[in-house]
């Protein structure tokens, strides 16, 4: 393994971690944020700067060739399909009424519901 | 009286069911027969067996023909079960039809751009996956279920009506029984040529031609299993 090799694969490890890194984070938005908007905020970034970092760590791993132009248009999927999603999402649900949660001290003043 | 009679019938079903049970070999055992005999074969003499590459698609085609139509009958079935639920009690309703909720979002543009964007290729993949699920992972359902959901998503942004007329009324009926149709058709025609229901051809070296009856299997899978999601996403879109 000469250096160029070893640099591309610590490139990947690290973004393959950072990506393992967001899906964790992102999961734990899921599990713990208050309201429907955050948690769709935290499921997106799962799926584009977890996976996408993923995605990009392997393609460095793999060099040019026809798995690395399969990873790409993966890649593109993702960071198109998955946004929309969750604009989709969260535009339906504030269209449709549904009220951006907001912190107790926040509310106090107002006229708590 | 009757609680008696159905826990006696019960009792009278049930005991049978156990006694059958037991009789099955343990879980994950290495000498029931899938392990000691069935697998290997597949896996070895699967594709010049059955014809296809995809060793999936030769179990569920071919060596698993029968089951795989008595699914898709099922998944016909449930159409019909979602349609007569639902239309069924919709008569009753006392709602003025044909009027939008009030509810209605208007469609977003970005998400309008995406799907025209992305429709052409979601399409393509789904031939793709359709048409070569002899050779690659994939096959009928799956190409079904990506079709379906490029109906779905494209109904979500042209609106029902125009989506609904991608598919015109006359020959909804014929696509939604499409995969149980094509599976009739090849199982007769191969009781004609071949002398079984669902036989194939089994000529040495026109092994094409088997490749050819998975692949038209295939295509009705993918259409009629597309319409039959579409057409109970539709039928549900009918309540709001």
């Amino acid at each position: 393994m000469n250096a160029v090799e070893a640099i591309l694969r610590a490139l990947t490890v690290i973004l393959c971690a950072i990506g393992a890194f967001y899906f964790f984070i992102g999961t734990v938005g899921m599990l713990r944020l208050p309201d429907f908007y955050s948690r769709t905020h935290a499921a997106t970034k799962c799926d584009t700067v977890g996976a996408g970092s993923i995605l990009l760590g392997l393609m460095l791993m793999q060099g040019f060739g026809a798995i690395t132009l399969k990873l790409i248009a993966l890649t593109a999927l993702l960071l198109l399909s998955s946004p929309t999603a969750g604009h989709a999402l969260a535009r339906a649900a504030f269209r449709t009424g549904l009220k951006p949660w907001r912190s107790p001290e926040h509310t106090e003043g107002e006229d708590a519901t | 009286m009757k609680r008696a009679l159905t826990v006696a019938l019960l009792v009278v079903v049930a005991i049978p069911l156990l006694y059958a049970v037991a009789q099955l070999p343990q879980h994950g055992s290495p000498m029931t027969p899938p392990y000691t005999h069935i697998s290997p074969r597949y896996l070895e003499k699967g594709p010049e067996e059955a014809g296809a590459e995809n060793i999936v698609t030769d179990v569920i085609l071919n060596y698993r023909g029968f089951d795989t139509n008595g699914e898709v009958t099922v998944i016909f079935t449930s159409l019909a079960a979602v349609c007569a639920v639902l239309l069924g009690s919709r008569k009753g309703d006392e709602r003025p039809a044909g009027e939008p909720s009030s509810s209605a979002v208007p469609v977003s543009d970005v998400v309008s751009f995406v799907v025209r964007l992305l429709s052409p290729l979601i399409a393509i993949f789904a031939v793709y996956v359709m048409l070569f699920g002899h050779i690659s992972p994939g096959g009928g359902f799956q190409s079904g279920a990506i079709l379906a959901a490029l109906v779905i998503v494209t109904t979500v942004i042209v609106g029902r009506k125009q989506a609904e007329a991608l598919v015109p009324v006359r020959i909804r009926r014929l696509l939604q029984v499409a995969a149980p149709l094509t599976f009739f058709v090849v199982g007769v025609s191969g009781l004609f040529l071949f002398g079984d229901y669902l036989a194939y051809p089994k000529t040495e070296g026109q092994m094409w031609l088997a490749t050819a009856w998975l692949i038209v299997i295939g295509i009705g899978i993918g259409v009629g299993g597309a319409a039959v999601l579409a057409s109970i996403f539709w039928t549900m879109g009918d309540d709001s």
